[in-house]
């Protein structure tokens, strides 16, 4: 299918949602607008210009249009998509494991198992990751870091 | 007299030690951010953005303005060594500056970008402080009609001007209304787009999402493949350029400071628009246009000058109408309300500390940049060797940190990997994330605006047309989306678009 085919209908149906999560909040009147009323113009906005490049891609030239495939035709998508499911797996143990483990666990997976850097660096380089870090939030920024229940 | 009493007052808050400080740490944290490939301004104000709770404002903006106009100054050094852009405002400077580096005069190019660089800083800043106070006036006489009028024409030039599709970028916009909706409705108190989750009652946080939209999707965008490093690998010397260098790029550099200046007070124009179009006007008023793209200094020169220039007036209709005219100076806005500041004609009035501090501050500001650009550049050289796949997963982390110490919640942190894979995809899409932020920031005035605007009128929409501001507005904004449709100068801006993409 056309890619921009394909994203034409994904924000026609943002879009949609959007009309009918304002009208359930209330549109209100023209004298005193409801807590819907902007969204619901901008669901109606975003939907009719959805619409119009579905329309277009029927009238232009079929070369000149990308294939939903040619998208990631040359790159590796694994990477992209490795990198968002270990920051997602960090995210859901960052605060069970705390900041030090789950930083670790992240970077050496990022160095060793993603990058194949030696056992050397996949384990000095997110060490000094994570001091520097430690120095910019913890004692520079004053910020609370996440400690786990090891309590570090 | 009063811009010198402005001048003199404004250096006495900018050159306070704190103040001082500040400036030093933004336009440092900026050539640093400006140096490395895969993180912006954007992405790195607004892991920044929680720093400002706990110091002074003035102090929270000198700093976060350093970083912005730092990053126009540390960009060039990347597209000259490297020809990777470190900025996208620096992309047109990697065309005759990696040029002039394989023929051996890497020290005259960013000598020039550098010097370039300065002068427009500096000139701007005058401009600034020239143009502010009577835009200002004008701007006490606007009421809600004319800011929701003003809105909708900042959000049609954006589009106007923006790189991809206009339709793609009007619809990006009106998403971020959408998302500027998020939360708790100020004037009900009711809950919208909520989800049932407690942590979105204050809305989707800017930081998660400026974060994501820019920082995250840059990243997954970068690992797809490996980035090519061809660093310059002669020693960099003579970074003073000759008089003949001089002669060439003087009028290029007083050119692209007037460019820049004026597009980066439009909406959208800032600094990247106006590196490409000074560029393209020096090619056209040189005598020798083949000699661009092959090592020409005045192809450095122009766009370094423009893209500081603007970077300097995009601060014009922030302080003064309280509108930003980009991202980042949306996350500006976003700092100042974090202060309870409201940016806008007020703002001259009841924090003028603040508004000339932070003005003249950027006068401290370049000469610390002329000053780290030149002694130093070997230290950013050196950086330049640290290969992206060691410094994305230091980069995301940071970014993963960042976004968890703004409330110590793991929901920002969630919101910003989910911006970040749905920016990768909209970058894939050709989709432009930044109408998206400013919309998304703008969304809560423009909706106060707008329904003041209507409970003044009984509900009637007239009341944009009986105002002659709004009116004009609103007729300015009509006439930019109807030419756009015309075929002939719908021809002329995917012209332009594509020559912008060719160069790139």
């Amino acid at each position: 299918m056309q890619a921009e085919r394909v994203g034409a209908l994904f924000w026609l149906a943002a879009g949609l949602i959007s009309i009918y999560g304002s009208t359930r909040l209330g549109l209100g009147v023209l004298r005193e607008p409801g807590s819907g009323f902007l969204s619901f113009l901008a669901g109606c906005f975003i939907s009719l210009v959805a619409i119009i490049i579905f329309l277009q891609t029927f009238f232009r030239e079929q070369e000149a249009q990308s294939k939903l495939k040619a998208l990631w035709a040359e790159v590796n998508w694994r990477r992209p998509a490795t990198v968002s499911l270990l920051t997602l797996g960090f995210i859901l143990v960052l605060e069970r494991l705390g900041f030090i483990l789950a930083g670790f666990f992240l970077l050496l997976t990022l160095f060793k198992w993603m990058e194949k850097f030696s056992w050397k660096k996949a384990l000095i380089i997110p060490a000094i990751t994570l001091g520097f870090a430690y120095l910019l939030f913890n004692v520079f920024l004053k910020a609370t870091l996440p400690k786990g229940f090891f309590g570090f | 007299m009063d811009f010198f009493a402005n001048l003199i007052a404004g250096f006495n808050v900018a050159l306070q030690p704190i103040n001082l400080m500040f400036c030093f740490l933004g336009v440092f944290v900026g050539t640093l951010i400006g140096v490395l490939p895969g993180i912006g301004p954007v992405g790195t104000m607004a892991i920044l953005l929680p720093v400002t709770y706990g110091i002074p404002p003035t102090s929270a903006i000198i700093m976060l303005a350093g970083i912005y106009y730092g990053a126009q100054y540390g960009g060039s050094t990347t597209s000259i060594l490297v020809n990777i852009p470190g900025e996208a405002a620096s992309v047109v400077t990697t065309l005759d500056g990696y040029q002039m580096a394989l023929k051996g005069r890497a020290g005259p190019a960013l000598g020039i970008a550098a010097f370039a660089s300065f002068i427009a800083g500096t000139i701007a800043v005058i401009g600034l402080q020239l143009l502010a106070p009577p835009l200002v006036s004008v701007a006490l006489r606007f009421g809600p009609p004319e800011y929701f009028s003003l809105m909708i024409l900042g959000f049609v030039i954006l589009t106007y001007l923006a790189q991809k599709s206009m339709a793609k970028a009007l619809m990006m916009a009106g998403v971020g209304i959408i998302m500027g909706t998020v939360g708790l409705d100020t004037m009900t108190g009711m809950p919208r787009f909520t989800f049932s989750i407690p942590e979105l009652l204050d809305g989707v946080g800017l930081a998660p999402l400026a974060m994501g939209l820019f920082g995250i999707s840059e990243i997954l965008l970068n690992v797809e493949k490996k980035i090519k490093q061809e660093l310059i690998t002669t020693k960099v010397m003579g970074l003073f350029p000759t008089l003949e260098d001089w002669r060439k790029s003087i009028g290029a550099i007083l050119r692209g400071t007037g460019l820049g200046f004026f597009l980066g007070i439009l909406p959208g124009g800032g600094a990247v628009l106006s590196s490409f179009v000074s560029y393209a006007v020096e090619k056209r008023v040189s005598k020798n246009p083949e000699k661009f793209g092959k090592g020409a200094i005045e192809g450095v020169a122009a766009p370094e000058a423009a893209n500081n220039s603007a970077a300097q007036g995009a601060f014009i209709p922030l302080l003064t109408l309280g509108i930003p005219a980009n991202v980042v100076m949306a996350i500006l806005l976003g700092a100042l309300m974090i202060h309870n500041i409201t940016p806008g004609p007020m703002l001259v009035k009841e924090h003028p500390q603040l508004f000339w501090g932070v003005i003249s501050s950027m006068y401290m500001g370049n000469v610390m940049l002329l000053i780290l650009n030149l002694p130093l550049i070997g230290l950013w050289v050196q950086l330049l060797r640290v290969p992206y796949n060691i410094l994305f997963p230091m980069i995301l982390f940071i970014c993963v940190i960042g976004a968890y110490v703004i409330n110590n919640s793991t929901i920002d942190v969630s919101i910003m990997l989910l911006f970040g894979v749905v920016g990768y995809l909209m970058r894939k899409f050709e989709y432009e994330p930044a109408p998206l932020v400013l919309a998304y920031v703008l969304a809560p005035l423009l909706e106060n605006a707008l329904r003041q605007s209507l409970i003044l009128s009984g509900g009637g929409f007239g009341i944009f047309m009986v105002r002659p501001i709004s009116a004009g507005c609103l007729l300015v904004a009509a006439a930019l989306l109807f030419s756009s449709l015309l075929p002939m100068i719908r021809k002329r801006r995917e012209k332009i678009v594509a020559e912008a993409e060719e160069d790139e």
